[in-house]
């Protein structure tokens, strides 16, 4: 069977618009690129570091029993002097290095003098898992434990452990720290607290 | 009393009668809100903590999560409603200490308007794309008839005849 021939003949179809030229096309590749921004900008912050709405107020009171040693202790006694406020916990791994610097820190400013006093509160915990805590990695500073409730922990809206709160003279909370503290952040607050300065992110 | 009539006396009866019902609804209001049973105690701790987002897995909400920070605040939330604490206030509480993102649902203002209104105004210009098309395929469709009833109606031109013709006789032959 032959093939047929030239096809009918027709009006010649109208030459093919290239896509490219098409503004839909880069419209789309626009919104495309555009998407792929905002997902890569997104991606890069981290969910879990949310601005403390309690920062630049009034840190909210506290009263607590010690743990390792007779006496309570409130926020309102600690009026006047700076105050940084350690939440941990005995089951808490990221505390663990975070203890010694702590102790450092109470060692330096607290201890004798109390230029800044460091508190201690652990939460849901039980009082002996949180002295062995404390034996094992030297916290000699004073260190209280937060009710089966949680009252103390969800009035300074925590969320994870370890958390501090740098508080001024004043009772106004300077900054928090999410995550474990280090060494050149505490004496880097500790001189922020000094003055008035009121900061947000610890370290902004 | 010869003054006041008959239809006057039922006025002042039930005017009077009205005014009492106003007095013993307020003084109903005054007095402190009947103590909840546990059921819906619990509902309202549900409906409430439902609201709100998990602070520890932030993707789920507080009535979901089995965090301990989300049963410390399942119980705070039912020990606040026990109090009598208004809905309202028991979310006062949490986003004073925690921000706006405890609350599930984004705040109406600012950018979470745009999130509230996203998902009508998309439909509604989905709806409104989908409408336009028809109606343009409608038009597009009657100018096309028309077109189509123009061009049967005038016949054929000779040259087209001949051409047809041509090609006609080109296939039989090929067959």
């Amino acid at each position: 069977m032959n093939a047929p021939g030239s096809p009918v003949s027709a009006t010649p179809a109208p030459p093919a618009r290239s896509m490219v030229a098409s503004w839909k096309f880069w419209a789309a590749i626009g919104a495309l690129v555009g998407l792929v921004a905002l997902f890569t900008f997104g991606f890069t912050k981290d969910p879990k570091i949310v601005p403390s709405p309690l920062v630049g107020k009034s840190a909210p009171p506290f009263e607590v029993g010690r743990i390792n040693g007779p006496g309570r202790i409130s926020l309102a006694d600690l009026k006047g002097t700076p105050v940084i406020l350690n939440f941990w916990a005995s089951w808490c791994v990221a505390c663990r290095d975070e203890a010694a610097l702590l102790q450092a820190a109470y060692v330096k400013y607290d201890q004798g003098q109390h230029k800044v006093r460091v508190i201690g509160i652990a939460i849901q915990d039980t009082p002996d898992r949180a002295l062995a805590f404390a034996q094992h990695f030297g916290k000699t500073y004073f260190l209280g434990l937060d009710d089966a409730q949680g009252d103390i922990s969800l009035n300074y809206g925590l969320y994870g452990v370890p958390e501090t709160f740098f508080i001024n003279g004043e009772g106004w909370i300077h900054c928090k720290q999410i995550g474990p503290l280090t060494e050149q952040r505490i004496d880097e607050e500790v001189a922020k607290l000094q003055s008035a300065a009121k900061g947000e992110r610890c370290g902004s | 009393m010869r003054v006041l009539n008959v239809s006057r006396r039922n006025g002042i009866r039930r005017l009077a009668c009205a005014l009492l019902a106003l007095g013993f609804a307020l003084w109903m209001a005054a007095l402190p809100a009947a103590a909840l049973t546990p059921e819906e105690v619990e509902q309202r701790v549900m409906t409430i903590t439902d609201g709100l987002r998990c602070p520890t897995c932030q993707a789920i909400s507080v009535k979901d999560s089995e965090a301990s920070f989300s049963t410390e605040i399942r119980d705070k939330v039912r020990r606040m409603v026990e109090e009598g604490q208004t809905d309202d206030q028991i979310k006062a509480y949490f986003v004073t200490r925690y921000g706006e993102w405890i609350l599930r649902a984004p705040p109406k203002r600012g950018l979470g308007l745009v999130v509230w209104a996203l998902p009508g105004v998309a439909v509604a210009g989905a709806g409104g794309a989908i409408a336009w098309s028809i109606l343009r395929g409608r038009r597009g469709r009657a100018a096309r008839s028309e077109a189509a009833a123009g061009a049967a109606s005038s016949a054929l031109t000779t040259e087209q005849r001949e051409r047809i013709q041509a090609d006609l006789k080109r296939y039989e032959e090929e067959d």
